[in-house]
């Protein structure tokens, strides 16, 4: 579903992204965690390009795309790379001036030229399934994060992507709230959604990922199943950053 | 106050009611409508740096803003027939006024576009939206709020500026107290009742802005 081959990115002379390879299985979760500043976010952004490589084969569905030496992508395969994949936002990014229910009918009316009729039977189930019935007619400032979260999420499914990227969904969540985010993603991940997730979430990558990765210095540092890259890392780098976490944690 | 003056008042009313509805208020609706459109295009030239028109855009934001309207005025309707350019009065007035609100609003259209969060933008390409499609859909409407207040200011103003028209003899409002002023030698009366109508004009306009302004908060935390 995805691959990604020696990806870089800088941003002026800083760069983020070193040469990522990577490969993502349809209906498989994969896990980026890593110290901030390390290129998670970065990489993420890069799959539907709302950061442009600089260097780097990207394939993401039938799509891909190989920068470099002028190359980029098309602005045919930008939309395309981007209809094929639903974002969820650390900050939720809500439309403030559209309901729950216009924020999700929004992208199926205006990119899939769904009927007004059709895509509120769709975000009506979409907000079921994460469980806001009921809250159609609200708009985001008078939802809590969580539930604007799960609006959020609900409006990237709306487009049926084949892909779900995840940027650190639940970080600006307070405690009791990061529950019923993870429980929706739990869920999607249980359906057979082909996800990518930036997290701090240790237990959610414990028990959702197919695959972890670590990153640090925009590098991946460690990859492999959760067991084996949480439990049991190769490298020290990876066992301090570990560690860190587990303290914080306690 | 004797029955001569109170006639005057009386009798000049309608005339200058007339000439603010066909010259005060048309002149700067249809200037404003322009201009807003001017002052949209502008703002997106520089909100998105097109390379040359970004370059103009800053020059004449830069002249407009630099210089008295009067004078600017003047350069259209008396200067430019010298290198073959005539204008009627109504039209050059419509020309100077919709540059000045396109320079002015367009300040007042790029900094309500730029409040708006980058994370709107990136929601929206997201969702697999293009450019014109964020802007239409996501960030004008939310700009539109942020802009009314500010935008209402600059039209208020430019009720009271097209005053100015009367310099190159359009028959609005001021022109028409003007006028009867001159036959009747009663300024005080004539402005004062000329200021009054512009001022109830503006109340109105003030109103309505209140209106938008409650209509387009639905939304708002604020």
């Amino acid at each position: 579903m995805i691959q990604i081959q020696n990806l870089h990115k800088s941003f002026g002379s800083l760069e983020v992204l070193k040469g990522i390879d990577l490969s993502l299985e349809k209906g498989k979760v994969l896990v980026i965690i890593g110290p901030s500043g390390s290129g998670k976010t970065t990489l993420l952004r890069c799959l539907n390009l709302l950061e442009t490589p600089n260097e780097g084969t990207l394939r993401l569905g039938n799509t891909t795309v190989e920068f470099g030496n002028r190359r980029k992508a098309s602005k045919q395969q930008t939309l395309d790379l981007r209809q094929s994949t639903g974002m969820v936002f650390q900050s939720y990014n809500l439309f403030p001036h559209k309901t729950a229910l216009e924020n999700v009918m929004e992208a199926q009316i205006v990119v899939q030229k769904r009927s007004k009729e059709e895509a509120r039977k769709r975000s009506i189930e979409l907000l079921a399934k994460v469980g806001l019935s009921g809250k159609e007619d609200v708009y985001p400032h008078q939802l809590s994060g969580g539930q604007q979260q799960r609006v959020g999420i609900a409006r990237a499914l709306a487009t049926d992507p084949q892909v779900m990227l995840f940027d650190e969904p639940t970080s600006a969540l307070d405690p009791e709230l990061v529950g019923e985010v993870l429980k929706v993603m739990k869920q999607l991940a249980a359906e057979g959604m082909t996800m990518v997730v930036v997290t701090h979430e240790m237990k959610f990558a414990a028990e959702a990922a197919d695959t972890v990765v670590l990153m640090d210095d925009g590098k991946i540092l460690e990859q492999g199943p959760p067991q084996q890259v949480l439990q049991n890392p190769s490298s020290e780098r990876a066992s301090q950053f570990l560690n860190l976490l587990t303290e914080k944690e306690v | 106050m004797d029955d001569r003056k109170i006639q005057i008042v009386i009798d000049s009313f309608l005339p200058m009611v007339k000439a603010a509805l066909q010259y005060t208020i048309t002149l700067a609706v249809i200037s404003f409508v322009l201009g807003l459109i001017l002052a949209v295009l502008v703002a997106l030239v520089r909100v998105w740096k097109i390379p040359v028109l970004n370059q103009i855009a800053i020059f004449y934001v830069w002249v407009i803003r630099g210089t008295p309207l009067l004078v600017q005025l003047f350069i259209i309707f008396f200067g430019l027939p010298s290198i073959g350019i005539e204008l009627d009065p109504f039209p050059a007035a419509i020309i100077a006024f919709t540059l000045n609100m396109g320079a002015y609003n367009s300040e007042i259209v790029r900094a309500a576009i730029q409040s708006i969060a980058n994370g709107q933008w990136e929601a929206a390409y997201s969702l697999g939206m293009t450019r014109g499609q964020a802007l239409r859909r996501i960030i004008l409407p939310q700009a539109t709020r942020v802009s009314v207040p500010p935008l209402s200011n600059s039209f208020i103003s430019l009720v009271k500026d097209t005053s100015l028209a009367y310099t190159i003899t359009v028959v609005e409002l001021f022109q028409v107290a003007k006028q009867i002023t001159a036959t009747t030698y009663e300024p005080l009366l004539l402005y004062s009742e000329a200021a009054v109508i512009y001022l109830i004009i503006c109340t109105v306009l003030n109103a309505l802005q209140n209106v938008m302004e409650k209509r387009l908060s639905r939304f708002s935390t604020q």
